[in-house]
């Protein structure tokens, strides 16, 4: 057959059918499977930083760091655009054409788009959501950002009340409100979504509402009241009609989920971030689904609090960040009822997100929680930090200081590429 | 030529389409039963203006030109499609839906298959001819195209379908359109009531979603009977 060098393709049966046929290749693992794939090297990283005060202008900002090795800048900022004002700067994502990069404030539930498109190494604002709370019925804290065909799908945290009741809330690509979908009434917290077409189920997580997710950590941990107003479920969702069909117990605030990625790999995983253990969320025979307590996730007398995951797209490898150490464990979830750390490394004094390329060699954290759980002091590290993955151990490549910058609190990151916009064809090749 | 006899090679084989159908080894089918339809609710996602094209002979023509009572199913293609996954993906499910509907008395006349090209300069009003001849619609399948780029450039942007021409290292065009596979159910009044990709397209499903909105209109009509 001819072989026709084209950009890796855009539909999920696509990558599907590349996964069936040969190694996988793409780009980041950790994305809505109805995403563009970018083939190889990314050449950017888009991170969504919280403002702070006495960090330069102390706005939130989109952050734009050169990640290419190719690339003279490569382990620069080389761009920051600035929302104006604090909003609690968390989670954002791509629409499905992967053209927009909507962003969600927290506390504000302000949704900052900016235009990735038209110049991928300067993000554009083109647009401020700002009837998130009113268009949605009273939801607060938009959380996961994740695209289905045409419309944003957005997980939230909490309610005008500041409780943990909340819901789904759907924009069309264009930024109407298509849809709010309230959580069941045995599983109201909300957290993350992630969606398994194929299975056509979808997994929600749970959290905590505004008054907990807004106050000082250590106040709210000596508020015995307050710590139980978490969440302790996954629920189980018929994905085409946003029906709830099982709640599961996965007690200590269940957050990031990741399914698995490989064709007849039927689970997925989340950690408990209050009770340090790693779970699973397993497809049974007669189609339901069972959540197992898996494995513990350091000491958890110590609370080490896992904050974000991130799956190989072999699905062998799942990296585990943990905030209050500071520390990356590696699981080797080949057998994914039973894991086992395969590596364990020190990031920084703090350490949140975690992001791999689809290729699994290269790996970037990023250090902030949340305005009021970050450390203090000297603890208070603020960086981005990009290492080599080799299967054994992170080699570092770069590192970027965000309180030396002048940039402020690093939250989520997430990839961008040239080539991509431009059209051009990528280096990889396949068979067509 | 290739990417003609691709085309036509899938949708000679009549092979299932879409991972929801692989064999499952669990005994539970791997895609779950369908929901019943009207037992849930598909909110307007966008709303999209009816469009000036070209039919297959060349005539000026409505993209939609919807009554009461009917839906849409549109989608956009191009003819020179080389990605299974995509293009051809699309057709070989839209061809089920199409025998589907015109076997099925409640669906006959009332849910239109519109396929439209984005790739106007090579897929003219006769290109789009030889794939309804492919294809043998046994219903209302229109197959649709326009005058060049800038005519349906509109309409994209109105239903959020991109397609971006990929050029080689040398800047070179290499004939590929990059394009998110999407295709929209649009009820009578021109509200998008669900937008479907490769791993959300299936004719079953389609066909459920179109019976979905086509009971909202008969329950209208029974409120506003004597």
């Amino acid at each position: 057959m001819p072989r026709f060098p084209i950009l890796a393709l855009c539909t999920p049966l696509a990558l599907l059918l590349a996964l069936a046929a040969g190694p996988a290749r793409a780009d980041e693992t950790c994305q809505s499977p109805y995403l563009p794939k970018i083939v190889g090297q990314e050449d950017f990283l888009y991170v969504w930083t919280l403002g702070a005060e006495g960090v330069g202008d102390g706005s939130d900002k989109l952050v734009t760091v050169s990640v290419n090795p190719a690339r003279p800048d490569f382990g620069k900022v080389i761009d920051s655009v600035s929302v104006g004002g604090r909003h609690e700067a968390h989670h954002g994502g791509f629409t499905d054409d992967r053209r927009q990069l909507w962003l969600g404030g927290l506390d504000s539930s302000e949704i900052f788009v900016f235009d990735v498109a038209s110049d991928p190494a300067k993000p554009k604002l083109v647009k401020r959501i700002s009837d998130f709370v009113e268009k949605s019925g009273g939801v607060v804290g938009p959380h996961t950002h994740y695209p289905l065909p045409g419309r944003m799908l957005i997980s939230a945290l909490s309610n005008r009340d500041g409780s943990g009741r909340t819901a789904l809330v759907e924009y069309s690509n264009q930024g109407e409100h298509v849809r709010t979908t309230w959580m069941p009434a045995d599983a109201e917290y909300g957290y993350d979504v992630r969606v398994n077409a194929n299975l056509n189920r979808m997994l929600t997580s749970s959290f905590t509402g505004r008054t907990n997710y807004m106050r000082p950590l250590p106040e709210l941990i000596g508020d015995a009241e307050a710590m139980k107003r978490f969440g302790n479920t996954v629920v189980v969702w018929d994905a085409h009609t946003r029906k709830p069909l099982q709640t599961l117990a996965v007690p200590g605030a269940p957050l990031e989920i990741r399914w698995a990625l490989q064709p007849g790999h039927h689970y997925a995983f989340t950690t408990a971030a209050l009770t340090s253990r790693l779970w699973g969320i397993f497809r049974k025979d007669d189609g339901s689904f069972e959540a197992v307590d898996l494995a513990p996730i350091g000491d958890p007398a110590k609370t080490p609090l896992p904050v974000d995951i991130s799956l190989s797209a072999d699905d062998r490898f799942l990296f585990v960040s943990t905030f209050m150490d500071g520390t990356v464990r590696v699981f080797d979830v080949s057998d994914p009822r039973k894991p086992r750390v395969v590596h364990e490394q020190p990031i920084g004094k703090q350490v949140n997100m975690v992001s791999q390329s689809w290729d699994g060699k290269r790996v970037y954290f990023t250090s902030s929680l949340l305005s009021q759980w970050d450390k203090t002091g000297d603890d208070d590290e603020q960086f981005l930090r990009g290492y080599a993955w080799d299967g054994k151990a992170l080699a570092p490549r770069f590192a970027i200081d965000f309180k030396a910058e002048g940039l402020g609190r690093p939250h989520i990151m997430n990839f961008g590429s040239e080539a991509f916009y431009q059209g051009r064809v990528a280096a990889a090749e396949v068979d067509e | 030529m290739k990417a003609r006899a691709a085309l036509v090679a899938l949708l000679v084989a009549a092979a299932p389409v879409g991972a929801h159908e692989a064999p499952a080894r669990a005994p539970a089918p791997l895609a779950p039963a369908l929901p019943a339809p009207g037992s849930y609710e598909l909110p307007t996602i966008a709303r999209v203006p009816d469009a000036s094209v070209l039919d297959d002979t060349g005539t000026p023509a409505p993209l939609l030109d919807l009554a009461p009572g009917q839906v849409a199913v549109v989608s956009f293609v191009y003819t020179h499609c080389a990605d299974g996954g995509g293009c051809p993906l699309a057709l070989a499910t839209l061809q089920r839906l199409d025998r589907a509907v015109a076997a099925d008395p409640e669906l006959r006349g009332r849910v239109r298959l519109v396929t439209v090209s984005f790739d106007p300069a090579r897929d003219t009003p006769a290109v789009m001819r030889g794939l309804r001849e492919r294809l043998r619609p046994a219903g209302d399948w229109r197959f649709r195209t326009a005058a060049d780029a800038a005519s349906i450039a509109p309409v994209l942007a109105a239903f959020g379908q991109d397609a971006l021409p990929l050029v080689d290292a040398r800047g070179r065009e290499t004939g590929v359109l990059r394009h998110l596979l999407k295709v929209f159910l649009v009820d009578a009044r021109g509200r998008v009531r669900n937008i479907y990709s490769a791993d959300f397209l299936s004719a079953e499903l389609l066909a459920v979603d179109a019976r979905t909105v086509l009971l909202e209109s008969r329950s209208a009509a029974a409120r506003v009977a004597p």
